[in-house]
């Protein structure tokens, strides 16, 4: 990324313990750093729910309800069967989008989604979850049936269709929220040093609302995306046949 | 040979702002034409409707606003002494198709769902609320292919600096056709799919909800020609060997790719497109049969994206394969 100002990320390199300098084996420092934070973050709010559950009629109850409430009904919605397990995989991928999409606004840090391996790692899961449930729902000689659906001579196009949802899926979330990163990482350093662009960018309240629509609103729509097209592909693959 | 250069420098900057600039103004003006004829079948809702039409030209500005920010950028960048050369000047022929011709085809079409929205308010005035709330989504949706197209440009700026022959100034030229003319079909076809949506909310505002989690959905998925248009952008920019020997074959493989997959994404962008926009006439009036129609407008979909894969396909051969 030495085109627009951008340093190589650090990196750890794995590979001289199996005697191997491939770029496979290094590690993107930031990246991973930057999870594990996200993830305690995750686990800090969800011990805090827990906790105020407890109590009786209290607003965050409400509010932890009311957005349960919310998820069910959507994937009610789209599987037209109410699934508990399909129900627990998909809020908990919104949840980790959301959180990695939002943790920008913490000082010093970065998404773990401008990373192309998270969002792909993401959409490989996605995938292989959706066609475990898909076995697990037909049988796997249903399953491999289904890709010679209306007649042999498609199979290569449905397994390349089925393949592209992966890279689609990923790209998608990627190259949004590495836009919008690299569009206000381009603004804020323009304006760094300048005393007066520094003020009139936070009395104006630009940098306020740059960051609102780039991290805040753009980062859950693009969570709320990834959710839903998981659930749509899970709801296509695991009742493509009857009513 | 000088003085060349300077003039494709001038010319890019120029294209870029003014391609931008003309399809905003004519976009908001179709926008403001729809918000009048609005007030005129509904008066008492003028206020909700000024509302509504504002949010929407403040949206479609996006496109204006990308132009001039790689307008600036490379003004700033004009008397650096790596930029005196030729090829650095074709190169950037580049960003006019990343920038420029994506955000024409946006700001024009994107005035459509605005002046739907507008025209919604005016039969459902009670209900302005959800509808500009939902606009404001999906038009936020809709500019997707300018902040892919700005990213490309970005990318191509870096580059043009310190490229030294033909065959690198084809690969950058490329690198932006591609994602340039990639981007046309699937912006037209989301605009048509945006706009029946926000029609459909003011023929009944019952089916709100299937509405909305439809749109989100297909909009993500009449988009993804464009991702397969960035991925080949991208792997132009930084997978082939980049800065190799002169070899004008392997320049002009590097344009016929990204050709290839840039007019491939038009017709299943439009397509899929046209698809979605009956499946959402369809649940606009029978709420109640949103999960079979859901299911067989995405399935097809996924079918028509099929082609536009292939030409991906292609363009990786042509690629990596030589």
């Amino acid at each position: 990324m030495s085109g627009i100002g951008i340093e190589e990320t650090e990196q750890w390199l794995i590979g001289p313990f199996f005697s191997s300098n491939h770029p496979f084996f290094s590690i993107n420092k930031h990246t991973v750093i930057y999870t594990w934070i996200t993830i305690g973050i995750i686990v800090a709010i969800l011990l805090l729910g827990r906790y105020l559950l407890s109590k009786k009629d209290s607003i965050a109850r409400f509010v932890t309800m009311y957005a349960v409430r919310l998820f069910v009904g959507m994937v009610d919605q789209t599987l037209s069967i109410f699934s508990f397990n399909h129900f627990v995989f998909i809020t908990s991928l919104f949840c980790f989008v959301f959180a990695c999409n939002l943790v920008s606004i913490i000082p010093w840090m970065e998404e773990p989604t401008i990373d192309l391996n998270t969002t792909l790692a993401l959409g490989i899961i996605s995938f292989l979850y959706t066609q475990v449930a898909a076995i697990g729902e037909g049988g796997l000689w249903k399953y491999i049936k289904g890709f010679f659906s209306p007649f042999f001579l498609m199979m290569p196009i449905n397994v390349v269709g089925k393949l592209a949802t992966v890279v689609s899926i990923s790209f998608r979330l990627f190259g949004n929220i590495f836009g919008g990163s690299i569009i206000s990482s381009i603004y804020f350093t323009a304006i760094r040093g300048n005393f007066t662009f520094e003020f009139i960018g936070l009395a104006s309240g630009f940098n306020l609302l740059l960051a609102a629509f780039f991290v805040i609103f753009e980062g859950f729509l693009q969570a709320f995306v990834f959710a839903m097209l998981s659930l749509t592909y899970l709801s296509l693959a695991t009742q493509s046949e009857g009513d | 040979m000088e003085g060349f250069a300077e003039y494709m420098h001038y010319g890019t900057i120029a294209v870029t702002v003014a391609a931008n600039a003309l399809a905003v103004g004519i976009g908001q003006g179709i926008t403001s034409h729809g918000a009048l004829e609005a007030m005129d079948l509904q008066p008492s809702a003028r206020d909700d409707i000024t509302r509504a039409s504002i949010l929407g030209m403040a949206l479609m500005e996006t496109a204006a606003l990308m132009g001039t920010f790689i307008a600036f950028l490379l003004l700033l960048q004009t008397n650096s002494t790596a930029q005196n050369s030729t090829l650095a000047g074709f190169a950037e022929l580049g960003i006019v198709f990343a920038v420029g011709l994506s955000g024409f085809v946006l700001g024009i079409v994107s005035a459509f769902p605005a002046r739907a929205a507008c025209l919604a308010i005016a039969r459902q005035p009670f209900f302005s609320r959800q509808i500009v709330r939902f606009m404001l989504i999906a038009l936020s949706l809709l500019q997707t292919p300018i902040i892919f197209g700005l990213i490309v440009a970005l990318f191509i700026r870096g580059q043009a600096g310190s490229i030294e022959t033909v065959r690198d100034s084809l690969r950058l030229i490329a690198s932006g056709v591609c994602i340039g003319i990639g981007s046309v079909g699937p912006a037209i076809g989301l605009a048509f799919f945006t706009k029946s949506a926000c029609d459909g909310m003011g023929v009944n505002r019952s089916s709100y909800r299937q509405l909305f989690s439809f749109a989100l959905i297909s909009q993500a998925i009449i988009e993804t020609p464009i991702l397969f248009a960035l991925i080949v952008s991208v792997s132009l920019l930084f997978v082939v060997p980049a800065f190799g020997a002169e070899n004008l074959v392997d320049g002009i493989m590097f344009l016929a790719a990204g050709l290839c997959t840039g007019i491939g994404t038009i017709g299943p962008g439009i397509s899929s497109g046209k698809t979605a926009t009956e499946a959402c006439k369809q649940i606009a009036s029978n709420p109640e049969t949103y999960s079979a129609l859901s299911r067989v407008s995405m399935f097809a979909q996924g079918l028509i994206e099929t082609a536009a894969i292939y030409a991906v396909l292609i363009s990786f051969l042509l690629l990596f394969l030589r």
